[in-house]
């Protein structure tokens, strides 16, 4: 069915590339309104305390200061738009009270007319505390119960048990055994753009609008609405340019968005607030750090018959995501392998350090190097291929995924192994792996499912427009928001594609909640497949009353139509022909009679959350006397049922293979009683262009049934894999096992020192 | 504090401006010129997005003052087209598929501009060595380094 697409499949430049390199891009902080007030927040310098006052008067007699809130008036948000869904849940979204969770936490927001003046009044605001108890480590917040992080709730946010099969049997079944214990870091999303930049105009008539890097416009416009008790048509949520989000912007920013909205409305005029890097690092979401027991049964011929995780995941002070997280920790920790036999325990736990949220992966990563570990141990135990264990195991086409009760329909993961060995030189390599020398090589390797979208676990819509104007061009409405990715442009090309118009003729709308409908967001690897279904929808129908009237023009049936580069024709008799742009022009000017602009519509859920494989090889050096682990090449091979624009997907492939190597090596918050103590980028090292390794990218395409034409996500699951093969790759090269992220030099020396073999 | 006049050549324009002596120059540009393609990411001359050149080398502009550029010839990505031409470089960076998110795009394109200039025909390995000064979460690198040697392959062909 592919062999004629004349866009998709093509790496054609993206829409917005041109904005780019000129430096046109507006993004949050380059924005500047008529009468626009600058903001700040005043931040909590204690773990964990009630406020008991807070005295502004100083600063409201400073001139120049225009509005002050106190967190008294303003609610968190707490949840996703999971909690949307009724109107109990959606009470649960907001919590309004004066307690500060993390250091960090906002207290107050000063608006004002310059920097200087809010810096000033910051200054001139008393704020008593009275300290409470803080919790850091979640093992010791699970037991506690005089300390109350939330008062509600307790420590334990969230806890759920999920059993497939017998365990217990499953483990009678095993011939090995293989058990441990893992913990992953606190890594930050480190976009380049610091997460935390809007403006916020509440006009006096009532209406807000809100200038926002977020992820998902829709449902940050319905937590504003139901932060600040608005109906939703009074809050329009305009995307801006955004500088990478990586789950970071999924949502509003704690604080952000709600205190610049009040601030606003407090003093009639639209408030600017932009978090300084310091603030991203310290106080937006960051990565779930989790502890992961798991203990995995298999016989001598390499067949899993039993696995039981029990999982430990720190929220931090606030949690947002921290279910899904989970849930996804479930649903791919289980999906991966047919296992028949599993015992899933998970305890999402909040203590006083910055909050978590959505990141890459979104719990996969730091399932996938449990799992994955787990599976190098027992490969080297039955001396079998970590290649062929996975073939043995893995759950693929046909089979039914147990957590959402899905079909795999489409699966590339056999030819992502097999090519990605191939380029990697995965059997030469594994063959010169040794154990001697100061320097020593190691390869290892790694193989992961992700699913994309979310439709089976979330409210999941998407929605696009499709208008044909009378020149024959297009304009394609959607809310899917770019973050960099380049989904806008896939869309134009799923657009014109379906169409039979050049790429040229699209032009996509910008995102604005008010002229969009209803779209889930970007997360979940979604746009592509989730917000191209609904464009190739809206192109069909858009299409279906463009043939109808080339129909009655040509006199020819319309079902014998087809459209190729901007012509429609008759497939029985190709002289038969009309432009696409000479009919609209008939259609909408010339006769006076119809002037009606063909457009077509299409909003709902995606039928299927496709899992997308990949596999990932890396082989790396270590230096036995400093412990400084160099990855020197890593392969990513990702089966993404179709790519419809292949720079963008390597481009995918490529970023998250260095985000992956941070992780592993590099990137870690590190907290010291509630302060985290590297917020810059000197002391939390994200890679540069002489760190990175040799990159491999192999697009995989295995036509997922249901997706337009045959595509699948990729985005998240590229990090996915990453840090389980260099952890395999090191456990190659000097025989140690590295069970904690990120590895650095001194765990490297101290496993070499204490031998801690697997 | 009392302020202090600068003149300092923009984009091929000479501007005559009243600055108080701590303000970076990164703010003037932005906030005075309204030239905000010159982007922050750190404030501190650790991430490179605000690099631009001035005198021709490639310049940390939040961690240089506005005084410091008195005198001096500022080219920021804003003037790097010519009316509407591409240049090589900008037009590599959007063949090559070198640009995602785009907040580290002009600072990397401006790092580049300054060593093209002086080395028309640079390593792979001395590109990846002047684009270190320049993060980037989103690429990889991979296509900035080719966009880059792309680019210098085209202005040598036009020289």
């Amino acid at each position: 069915m592919n062999d004629e697409l004349s866009v998709v499949g093509k790496s054609l430049p993206r829409i917005d590339a041109i904005d780019k390199v000129t430096g046109r891009a507006k993004y949050g902080i380059d924005l500047k309104l008529e009468g626009m007030l600058h903001a700040k927040i005043r931040r909590s310098p204690y773990p964990h305390a009630k406020v008991t006052k807070i005295d502004t008067t100083k600063a409201e007699n400073l001139p120049g200061v225009r509005a002050i809130v106190t967190i008294e008036d303003v609610p968190k948000v707490v949840e996703y738009w999971f909690f949307l869904r009724t109107e109990k849940k959606k009470k649960q979204m907001f919590i309004h009270d004066n307690v500060v969770r993390f250091i960090g936490d906002p207290v107050l927001a000063v608006a004002a007319d310059d920097e200087e003046t809010v810096e000033e009044a910051l200054s001139l605001i008393d704020v008593e505390y009275e300290q409470l108890p803080a919790l850091f480590d979640p093992l010791e917040a699970m037991k506690e119960t005089e300390v109350k992080i939330h008062t509600e709730k307790g420590n334990i946010a969230f806890h759920v048990t999920k059993q497939y099969g017998d365990v217990e049997q499953g483990f009678k079944d095993a011939d090995h055994i293989v058990e441990n214990r893992y913990y992953t870091s606190k890594q930050k999303h480190a976009s380049l753009e610091p997460i935390g930049s809007c403006i916020a105009d509440y006009d006096p008539s009532g209406r807000l609008t809100v200038y926002s890097s977020t992820q998902l416009p829709h449902w940050s416009r319905m937590y504003l609405a139901g932060a600040l008790d608005l109906p939703i048509n009074r809050v329009r949520v305009i995307k801006t340019y955004t500088g990478g989000a990586f789950g970071g912007r999924c949502g509003l920013i704690h604080g952000l968005e709600v205190m610049s909205s009040v601030l606003s409305r407090k003093a009639s005029r639209p408030v600017r607030m932009s978090f300084t890097r310091e603030e991203d690092f310290t106080a937006t979401e960051t990565r779930h750090p989790m502890i992961i027991e798991m203990k995995t049964g298999v016989t001598k011929d390499g067949i899993l018959t039993a696995n039981s995780i029990k999982l430990v995941s720190d929220v931090g002070g606030y949690g947002t995501h921290y279910i899904g997280v989970i849930a996804n920790c479930l649903s791919t920790g289980v999906g991966l392998y047919r296992c028949p036999n599993v015992d899933f325990d998970a305890t999402a736990v909040h203590t006083n350090k910055s909050l978590c949220g959505a990141f890459r992966g979104y719990g996969n990563p730091q399932m996938n190097f449990a799992q994955e570990s787990q599976m190098d141990m027992i490969a080297q135990k039955l001396d079998m291929d970590p290649v062929e264990l996975r073939l043995k195991n893995y759950r693929g086409l046909g089979e039914i995924d147990p957590v959402f009760n899905d079909e795999i329909r489409s699966d590339g993961l056999k030819e992502c192994l097999q090519k990605g060995a191939e380029s990697f030189g995965w059997k030469e390599k594994r063959s010169k792996s040794s154990a001697e020398g100061i320097k020593r090589r190691g390869v290892g390797m790694a193989i992961l499912v992700h699913g994309t979208g979310a439709a089976k676990g979330l409210p999941d819509p998407a929605s696009a427009t499709v208008m044909i104007n009378a020149d024959g061009s297009v304009n394609l409405v959607t809310a899917a928001a770019d973050d960099g990715q380049g989904n806008r442009t896939v869309l134009a090309q799923i657009c014109a594609e379906e169409l039979g118009i050049g790429f040229e003729k699209v032009s996509v709308s910008d995102t604005d909640t008010d002229s969009t409908p209803l779209d889930g967001g970007t997360h979940g690897s979604r746009q592509t497949y989730c917000g191209g279904l609904a464009v190739k929808k809206a192109a069909e129908e858009a299409k279906k009353k463009l043939l109808g009237y080339a129909s009655q023009e040509l006199n020819v049936d319309d079902g014998q139509l087809g459209i190729k580069d901007g012509v429609i024709y008759d497939v029985k008799n190709a002289a038969t022909t009309i432009r696409v742009s000479d009919l609209m022009r008939k259609i909408q000017i010339e006769d006076m009679s119809i002037c009606e602009q063909p457009i077509g519509h299409a909003a709902g859920v995606a039928p299927a959350m496709p899992g997308y494989f990949g596999a990932s090889f890396a082989e790396v050096e270590v230096d036995t006397q400093t412990g400084e682990v160099r990855v020197l090449k890593l392969t990513g091979a990702f089966d993404v049922g179709k790519a419809i624009n292949p720079a963008n997907v390597q481009g995918q492939i490529t970023g998250g293979g260095i985000m992956g190597i941070g992780w592993a090596l590099t990137e870690e918050l590190i907290t010291k009683d509630g302060n985290i103590l590297n917020d810059n980028f000197t002391d939390y090292r994200i890679l540069r262009a002489s760190d990175v390794p040799q990159l491999d990218s192999i697009i995989v395409e295995s036509n997922e049934p249901t997706g337009p034409f045959g595509a699948k996500g990729v985005g998240e699951g590229t990090m996915v894999g990453v840090a389980s093969a260099i952890a395999n790759a090191i456990f190659d090269a000097i025989g140690v096992r590295m069970k904690e992220l990120c590895i650095t030099q001194e765990k490297i020396l101290e496993g070499l020192r204490s031998g801690a073999k697997a | 504090m009392a302020k202090v006049n600068i003149n300092v050549g923009v984009n091929g324009r000479w501007y005559e401006l009243a600055v108080e002596p701590q303000e970076r120059l990164v703010d003037v540009l932005r906030d005075r010129l309204g030239l905000t393609g010159t982007k922050v990411g750190c404030g501190k001359g650790e991430c490179g997005a605000c690099t631009i050149n001035i005198d021709g080398k490639a310049i940390l502009s939040c961690l240089t003052l506005a005084v410091q550029a008195d005198g001096k010839e500022i080219l920021t990505i804003e003037g790097l087209q010519k009316g509407a031409e591409l240049h090589p470089l900008q037009e590599a960076f959007v063949k090559e598929a070198a640009v995602q998110c785009g907040y580290c795009t002009p600072g990397m394109i401006m790092a580049a501009k300054a060593m093209l200039d002086c080395d028309s025909d640079p390593s792979e390995e001395a590109v990846r060595e002047v684009l270190s000064s320049n993060l980037c979460r989103c690429t990889g690198y991979d296509r900035p380094v080719k966009a880059v040697i792309e680019a210098a392959k085209t202005m040598r062909g036009a020289k």
